[in-house]
């Protein structure tokens, strides 16, 4: 199956954020806007359960700690009652055990405060067009690179790359988020599975092995760096 | 004395021997009954014998015959004493020694008057011989009462060296358990007085309370160590999140008062950094606590150490290439811990970050992974210019770093982690001399 990433700019995108810290809202409705989407934000749990119940969202920002019905309860009410938007969860609470229980709720991802906007930003991307599983993609073609999951198989042009897995598990990573950024954090998060940031930069060396395996004896190169935010590959055909 | 009647351990003692004596005491009247009545039963026996013979001579001699058997038994069978008595029919005594009047026929407990002792008791069979003559046999109760104060007297006795023993003992067993209880409550009075350090004092005989005392170390311990940990955070947050929080305020306020935008921007990139390197202090910390606390052994899963191993290898392998410096492992096959994968792998993460941070480039690091008897064997070791014997310790602790002026090399925490997450999992993170440079031993209980 093949799976062709659309262009950036898509149609607006419609997020409710429950978030109770005026601050925090204002700073997160304001950039979530900036990048083009509608957002109707919400400050406590019953408004949030509410209207996640009578409009159809395309991803919901939920704060865990929310008056009233707490985020935890929020989600998994809308689980019970299967509402399948993608919900990102904010917290300040940030050991294993809480980020446990949010995903247990139903939450698709976590994101401890204070975080970067350009860190939400990039997971708002991520989650906004995850396709539904069931027709999850096994093959990324994104300008002249192609990866097939099932044969982990990496080809640029007519020809084939060998690369570790660790690498190939990077490439996929942002193969799948083709045109949108995506940070350090969730490379380890996705590719090794840490939910910490270890002291040395695991991710940039492996990136620049795949890079420089991906770009030998081509002029152009795929892959983005943007300083201290993350990694993009150039969408498009 | 107050304190003895409510003393726990003395009232117990004291019941206990108590009930002791109270059943001793219960015996003693059962033995007494038992005793009196098969005595009793006897005595009856011996003088229907009596009675028996005595009739029979009546019978076959007549009166004579009677008298001359009377005076053949004599007035002693034996340690008993028996005593005859003839009546007419008008309850005149005609004959026999035995002084008293006549009783009712049958058997019947009679008084007489004893030459010797005046006036006793004693047991009498009365028996009409015809209608003239009624034969009386008794036997003097003097042996039977004897017997009976022998046996009431030794109970008694008993009784009383029974309750003295008792009390005694409960005395002493109760100033025992006092004594060893009070050694438990004096260390909680110590403790409650401010004195953390002290412990309940443990004998090497292991009993009931060594064990409690032995537990209650333990206790002591885990609380101790909480205690330090928050003392310890507190003191942390006081002094190593205030210095950057107060360079990261004196930069915002110099950019305040510069009018170039590009100053001020580059001042404004600087203080996030400071912010964020601050937030990752501050994470750190949490971190460390949040594994000391325990909480996280909820989540322990088997976790394969040798597949977690190669993959970090794998992982960092090029990273520390980039940097100049090698990389080896020597992995064993099928080692497997029960434990948190990420912890653990944060824990060996930290170990390469600090093999990295504080060697200079082209120092070769190997991690090895080995199974010893029970323990899984992590070592992370260097050929770099290693650490002084007397710092080796010292820089598991939190914030110390060897060079301060060296910010750039961490938070001073990364050891410290491992050290909580070694002990999290039951192990142990011990710092050696690698000969030349520096090893860190990660051990942990194996599956």
């Amino acid at each position: 199956m093949r799976f062709r990433v659309a262009a950036r700019n898509t149609a607006p995108m419609h997020i409710l954020l429950a978030e109770d810290d005026a601050e925090t809202a204002a700073l997160v409705e304001r950039g979530l806007a900036d990048a083009g989407h509608k957002v109707t934000h919400v400050a406590d749990g019953d408004a949030a359960h509410r209207a996640g119940d009578a409009a159809d969202f395309d991803l919901a920002v939920v704060d865990r700690m929310l008056p009233g019905v707490d985020g935890l309860e929020v989600v998994r009410r809308w689980r019970a009652a299967g509402i399948r938007v993608p919900v990102i969860m904010l917290t300040a609470l940030g050991s294993i055990g809480d980020r446990v229980a949010g995903l247990e709720a139903g939450a698709d991802d976590y994101l401890v405060k204070p975080f970067a906007f350009a860190e939400l930003s990039a997971r708002v991307g991520a989650l906004l067009r995850r396709p539904p599983l069931a027709e999850a993609p096994t093959r990324f073609h994104v300008g002249d690179v192609t990866l097939d999951l099932l044969r982990r198989e990496v080809r640029r042009g007519a020809r084939e790359i060998r690369l570790q897995p660790r690498e190939f598990g990077i490439l996929e990573q942002l193969m799948r988020n083709a045109g949108r950024i995506v940070t350090r954090a969730m490379l380890l998060e996705e590719v090794w599975g840490f939910h910490f940031d270890p002291q040395t930069n695991i991710v940039e060396s492996h990136l620049s092995r795949m890079r420089g395996k991906l770009n030998e004896g081509f002029d152009s190169d795929p892959i983005e760096t943007l300083r201290g935010v993350g990694y993009r590959m150039r969408g498009g055909d | 004395m107050t304190e003895k009647r409510r003393s726990a351990v003395y009232r117990i003692a004291f019941i206990y021997s108590g009930a002791f004596a109270l059943a001793v005491a219960l015996l003693g009247v059962l033995v007494y009954v038992a005793a009196e009545r098969a005595l009793r039963g006897e005595q009856d026996l011996a003088l229907g014998e009596a009675t028996a013979a005595l009739e029979r001579s009546y019978r076959t001699e007549g009166y004579a015959g009677l008298i001359d058997a009377i005076g053949e038994r004599g007035s002693t069978n034996g340690v008993v004493t028996f005593g005859y008595a003839l009546f007419d029919a008008s309850g005149r005594k005609v004959a026999g020694s035995f002084d008293l009047d006549l009783p009712p026929p049958g058997y019947s407990n009679v008084a007489f008057r004893d030459p010797v002792e005046g006036l006793d008791h004693a047991r009498a069979l009365t028996t009409r011989l015809d209608r003239n003559l009624s034969l009386v046999v008794g036997i003097d109760s003097q042996v039977l009462e004897r017997l009976d104060r022998l046996i009431l007297s030794l109970f008694a006795g008993v009784l009383v060296l029974i309750l003295a023993i008792g009390a005694g003992g409960a005395l002493v067993l109760g100033s025992y358990l006092r004594r060893r209880l009070d050694r438990i409550s004096g260390t909680a009075q110590a403790i409650i007085a401010g004195d953390m350090r002290r412990r309940v004092p443990v004998s090497p005989r292991g009993d009931e309370f060594d064990q409690l005392g032995i537990a209650l170390n333990l206790m002591l311990e885990r609380i101790a160590r909480l205690l330090d940990n928050l003392r310890q955070v507190s003191a942390d947050v006081a002094h190593d999140l205030r210095t950057p929080l107060a360079r990261l305020r004196a930069g915002l306020e110099a950019a305040l008062s510069v009018d170039d935008p590009a100053a001020q921007r580059a001042a404004i990139a600087k203080a996030v950094e400071q912010a964020d390197a601050t937030l990752a202090l501050f994470g750190g910390i949490l971190r460390i606590v949040e594994v000391d606390a325990g909480d996280v052994r909820q989540g322990f899963v088997t976790v394969d150490l040798t597949a977690l191993a190669e993959d970090l290898v794998d992982s960092y392998a090029p990273a520390v290439t980039d940097k100049g410096r090698t990389l080896a492992c020597d992995i064993a096959p099928g080692i497997a811990v029960p434990g948190d994968r990420e912890l653990i792998a944060q824990a060996v993460i930290n170990l390469l970050d600090n093999a990295q941070a504080h060697t200079p480039p082209g120092t070769a690091i190997r991690l090895t992974l080995r199974a010893e008897p029970g323990i899984a064997r992590l070592e992370v070791a260097d050929d770099g210019p290693g650490v002084a014997a007397a710092d080796r310790a010292r820089i598991v602790e939190r914030f110390v770093r060897l060079d301060r002026s060296r910010a750039a090399h961490g938070h001073g925490l990364g050891l410290n982690l491992v050290d909580a997450i070694a002990r999290a999992h039951g192990g142990t993170l011990a710092i050696e001399d690698a000969a030349p440079g520096l090893s860190a031993v990660l051990r942990l209980p194996r599956i």
